[in-house]
């Protein structure tokens, strides 16, 4: 017997039931030792040891964030018993959250898209919403939950729904208590002949033969190993990946802080267009400029910028350092590389995978970087309808069906959002954008040829295949909890 | 769920059903209503008994507007018909002379003349609705292009655009007279669009004005004389810029809405020294398009016939020029650059839903970049010793990429951006370790040993310009962790890669003292382990000890 396992069970010899605190001071060793020891000796049935569940309930941010002001729907009546509210003023996130939870419980009534209280709802003002007053009891105390799944059931109910709390069930050792097996083995007699565990020796010997072996209680609890987990995203990008790679793409890479010119003026977006201000693109102000490139781009940017949007090309306005926001702006470049490609036959598939960056409020649906695919064709006489097929088929691959709507944006015509059929809401989801590259465009390439483009989200076909995966922040801070939550991608 | 990806990009406008139906001349059901709007590659946002809110392509400002958008919808539900522009007269009062001083802050301007208008309160709030949106979207926030309306029977004749010094006059919605740079220091819209013309400190301003006096502080606000209401009958339309082309085209537009509102519109007269022109110009431009290109680009076979009623469907007229197909570019459309403008419309028209998907035959097999390989070969290793992945922003700040590892931002040639919305983002990490301590730090009660690693890129600034680089960093957070630990498996990463490599003593501010080695390949240093200095795992919030390793990939 080890010296440890022997110390736990002469401090539980008296047989009275001992809490895991109390065995750690009677038995003058430290918590891990003793935690050590237990699983040992209740695997060997000499000590009992009793467990103790019990809930607890976590706030999640959102549900602090209510918990410490007031839930939606509460500001909503507050609002509503001033005056009737048209729900086409409601324009943030919050408050249509408030009217969809006032209105499921009957605290406001909408007709002709106004929104006006209840008698219900006056009473709540009042008396106060059940799932709020929960919400602050469980802000003060998270083991009240276990009361409350009693009395307020249903509030607990709607919380968890809700994601504002999440209830787990914790486990830990209650009372612990020597067996008569164990006072034997104090006693120094322990049952002839049973083996306690096999070594070395017993094997290469032979010693075990004829002999028995000590049963365990297979009852015990143990706790899950954590495995070494990929990040769910990376499973992601590795299928996109592999998915462009079995359909005959070459991957190509390139840098993530690049000049204006190639994030924004090769790819035809005006000088002034909002998409370049400081409010959706990085700027970088170390280094705040870089070089274009050779000169005759450089011109031939210039007059395709000149004509068409009848305003003067700046080039200092170009030599703007920035973060890409699109990863568009390294296939513009491969066109303009086209020669680098000459020993592959037309058309030619190209794809890559990286990070792009927009300078946004971080919430739980906008990061200020994420991954974005993007492909191109390109060819002679390539059509939509070539295209739509290559997508179509890129999505089935990943197991999701998509269809094209017209779309606008600045560097394709014609244009095409890409939307993917989100199964547990019923509706479609943008998941891409898409279309043949204008000619301003591919100009660069100095050839007469045909661009088919896409570029493609991954974060949100992401959370479309895998709804444990509720915000996009949660990918980038979850920790090693998280990850360890994570279960296999079967897909 | 929303964001990130590629967005296209949209303008939303809010219209009220019932004027809606009565420009289209009869009613429609919702989902009809909803199934055109999709169909047309428009979003419809909201809709209530009363009104629809529709989210449009931000370059088809010709159907921002509700009339506009009716002559659309009528058009594609071929009830219409596509219609041809015409001005006849010249409006002999209203003409505009323009001052060459205003050559460097807002040199152009184009006007038109509106008579016979009839207004309601809908007609008027949806078309000043709409003036808001054009010139904020287009008009890039009035400094591209600016719009007014006046009243043309309370103005004066002889109109000037000039570059005034300080005046004074009583702008819209004011009792009293005030100077042009109260104006612009005072008023809402003063601090709004000072900037347009060189803020609020500016020396001259531009004004347009008749015999009466100023009409509006361009691009800022009009005057009060000449205000527009729901009585008013006549109206003078001024658009200024800083864009010829952009200024002059654009008023056809609004030439084009008005004569679908049933108003005569009358051409102006603007005057710059040595040159005139007569506003608007509404030509109707012609451009030829082969059908095989079109169906070419499409890829289906549509014909002759189709293509031209589909054109009609889009409001365009259309024809036959020997093998090729004449389009009639509607003069309302600001969008049309080349022919792959208009091939999109036929396609459109055609229905996305109904082009058969072709397939593309392709010699190529798929082929991987090397340092794809490699980062998976790497990071399957990194699982194999019981590492789980960690995935992190490239985004961060001083504090948490220096200081809090005890260095000084001041030794090391960073990246750094500016304007962050997110407070405290000022630049793209150097290096992989203070973001794996940050999320070691938020799981500091889950079980031990903790085991995360990240392959990544990292940035720094050198000689040679920004310098991109993939790094591996991997950390252990547990009470039993020591240097050797740490050793073992940097020389199992090392022995892995292939590469011959030497272990030094090393000073390390983010490590502890005596426990921090170099690692070199080829005489070349690649990176660093160690136990991590406890000051820094104070830092992170990081309660036991911790060794960690972080090495560039080549």
């Amino acid at each position: 017997m080890h010296r440890y396992e022997l110390a736990v069970l002469k401090a539980l010899q008296s047989g009275e039931m001992l809490s895991l605190e109390e065995l750690v001071v009677r038995s003058v060793l430290g918590k891990d030792a003793v935690l050590w020891a237990i699983e040992n000796l209740s695997g060997c049935g000499a000590i009992e040891s009793r467990r103790e569940s019990h809930d607890e309930a976590v706030l999640t941010e959102e549900g602090a964030r209510y918990a410490k002001g007031s839930l939606p729907e509460s500001d909503m009546i507050s609002r509503a018993q001033l005056e009737p509210i048209a729900v086409q003023s409601l324009k943030d996130n919050e408050s249509r959250i408030g009217l969809q939870w006032a209105k499921m419980q009957e605290l406001i009534t909408i007709d002709k898209g106004m929104i006006t209280i209840t008698a219900k709802g006056r009473a709540a003002i009042k008396s106060g919403i059940p799932e709020e007053q929960v919400l602050k009891r469980l802000l003060k105390d998270s083991g009240a939950v276990a009361s409350l799944l009693k009395s307020n059931k249903v509030q607990i109910e709607n919380l968890s729904r809700r994601r504002l709390i999440v209830i787990s069930s914790k486990s830990a050792i209650g009372g612990l208590k020597i067996t008569a097996k164990g006072m034997e083995m104090l006693g120094g007699s322990p049952k002839a002949e049973e083996i306690e565990a096999l070594d070395r020796k017993m094997l290469s010997t032979g010693s075990w033969a004829g002999k028995k072996f000590k049963k365990y209680d297979i009852s015990v609890a143990v706790e899950r190993e954590a495995a070494a987990k990929k990040h769910p995203l990376r499973g992601m990008i590795e299928r996109m990946r592999d998915v462009h790679i079995a359909m005959g793409f070459k991957e190509f890479s390139g840098p993530t802080v690049i000049p204006a010119f190639w994030n924004f003026d090769t790819l035809f977006t005006p000088q002034d267009h909002p998409a370049r201000e400081a409010q959706d693109t990085f700027y970088v102000s170390h280094p705040s400029s870089l070089a274009l490139g050779p000169a005759g781009l450089v011109s031939q940017v210039k007059t395709a910028h000149e004509t068409a949007w009848h305003d003067d090309w700046l080039a200092k306005v170009a030599m703007q350092a920035v973060l890409r926001t699109h990863t568009t702006s390294l296939s513009v470049q491969q066109l303009y590389n086209l020669a680098r490609y000459k020993d592959y036959k037309m058309p030619l598939k190209l794809f890559t995978i990286g990070k792009v960056f927009r300078n946004e409020n971080v919430d739980y649906k906008h990061l200020l970087d994420f991954y974005q695919a993007d492909g191109i064709i390109v060819g002679e006489n390539l059509t939509m309808a070539n295209l739509f097929d290559t997508l179509i088929k890129l999505y089935k691959s990943l197991g999701m069906k998509v269809r094209f709507k017209p779309a606008y944006f600045p560097f394709v015509e014609p244009g095409a959002e890409v939307q993917a059929f989100y199964e547990p809401r019923k509706e479609w989801l943008e998941v891409g954008g898409t279309g043949i590259l204008r000619r301003e465009i591919t100009g660069i390439t100095k050839k007469s040829v045909t661009v088919l483009a896409w570029g493609l989200a991954l974060e949100r076909p992401l959370m479309i295949k895998d709804d444990s995966i509720q915000r996009l922040t949660d990918m980038y801070n979850g920790g090693i909890g998280w990850l360890r939550q994570r279960r296999l991608q079967k897909w | 769920m929303a964001a990130a990806e590629e967005v296209a990009e949209m303008v939303n406008a809010t219209f009220s059903k019932a004027y809606l139906f009565k420009l289209l001349g009869s009613e429609l059901a919702d989902k009809r209503l909803a199934d055109q709007i999709y169909k047309m590659g428009l979003d419809l946002e909201a809709s209530s008994d009363e009104e629809i809110t529709i989210d449009f392509p931000a370059n088809r400002l010709d159907l921002i507007e509700i009339v506009g958008f009716a002559r659309a919808l009528r058009n594609f539900m071929r009830k219409g018909k596509a219609a041809k522009y015409e001005i006849k007269g010249v409006h002999i009062a209203a003409q505009i002379e323009v001052d060459p001083s205003l050559k460097d802050i807002r040199p152009f301007i184009s006007a038109m003349v509106v008579e016979g208008i009839k207004f309601n309160e809908q007609s008027l709030k949806h078309l000043l609705n709409f003036a808001e949106k054009f010139t904020f979207t287009y008009g890039r926030q009035r400094k591209k292009l600016a719009l007014g309306l006046h009243n043309l029977d309370t103005m004066g004749t002889d109109l000037r655009y000039e570059a005034a010094k300080d005046e004074e006059f009583v702008p819209l919605n004011s009792k009293s007279k005030m100077h042009f740079s109260e104006v612009l220091k005072k008023t809402e819209k003063g601090a709004a669009y000072s900037g347009t013309i060189g803020g609020a400190s500016a020396k001259s301003y531009p004004v347009l004005r008749d015999s009466k006096g100023v009409i509006s502080l361009i691009p800022i606000i009009n005057s009060e004389r000449t205000k527009v209401d729901v009585s008013t009958k006549n109206l003078f339309i001024e658009i200024t810029g800083t864009s010829k082309y952009t200024v002059e085209k654009s008023v056809d537009l609004f030439a084009a809405l008005f004569i679908d509102m049933g108003a005569k519109v009358s051409r102006v007269k603007v005057s710059y020294k040595g040159t005139t022109s007569l506003l608007p110009r509404l030509q109707s431009a012609t451009m030829d398009i082969p059908l095989l290109a079109i169906e070419g680009n499409i890829g289906v076979i549509i014909g002759f016939n189709n293509v031209i009623s589909l054109a009609n469907k889009m409001g365009y007229k259309a024809g036959l020029v020997g093998k090729k197909v004449r389009f009639w570019i509607p003069e309302y459309r600001l969008d049309i650059l080349n022919q792959q403008d208009v091939i999109e419309d036929i396609a459109i028209a055609y229905g996305y839903d109904y082009i058969q998907p072709v397939p593309i035959y392709a010699e190529q097999a798929g082929e991987y970049e090397r340092s794809t390989i490699r980062n998976q070969r790497v990071s399957e290793l990194m699982m194999g010793l019981g590492f789980s992945e960690a995935m992190n922003t490239h985004m961060t700040n001083e504090a948490s990429n220096f200081s809090d590892m005890r260095l000084k931002a001041s030794d090391h040639d960073h990246v750094t951006v500016r304007d962050a919305k997110v407070q405290n983002i000022t630049m793209l990490r150097t290096w992989l370790l203070p973001s794996l301590l940050r999320n070691l730090g938020a799981s500091a009660h889950e079980k031990m040993p903790q085991k995360i690693f990240e392959l990544d890129l990292t940035f720094i600034v050198s000689s040679m310009g920004v310098e991109e680089k993939y790094k591996l960093a991997g950390v252990i957070t547990d009470p039993k962790s020591n240097f050797n630990q740490m050793k073992a498996i940097i020389e199992e990463i090392l022995y892995d890669l292939g590469s011959t490599f030497q272990v030094k003593q090393n000073l390390h501010s983010s490590f502890i003292d005596g426990r921090c080695a170099s690692v070199r390949v080829d005489g070349r240093e690649i990176g660093v382990f160690g136990e991590l200095h406890p000051e820094v795992l104070g830092n992170f919030g990081i309660e036991e000890p911790s060794i960690a390793f972080e090495i560039e990939l080549w």
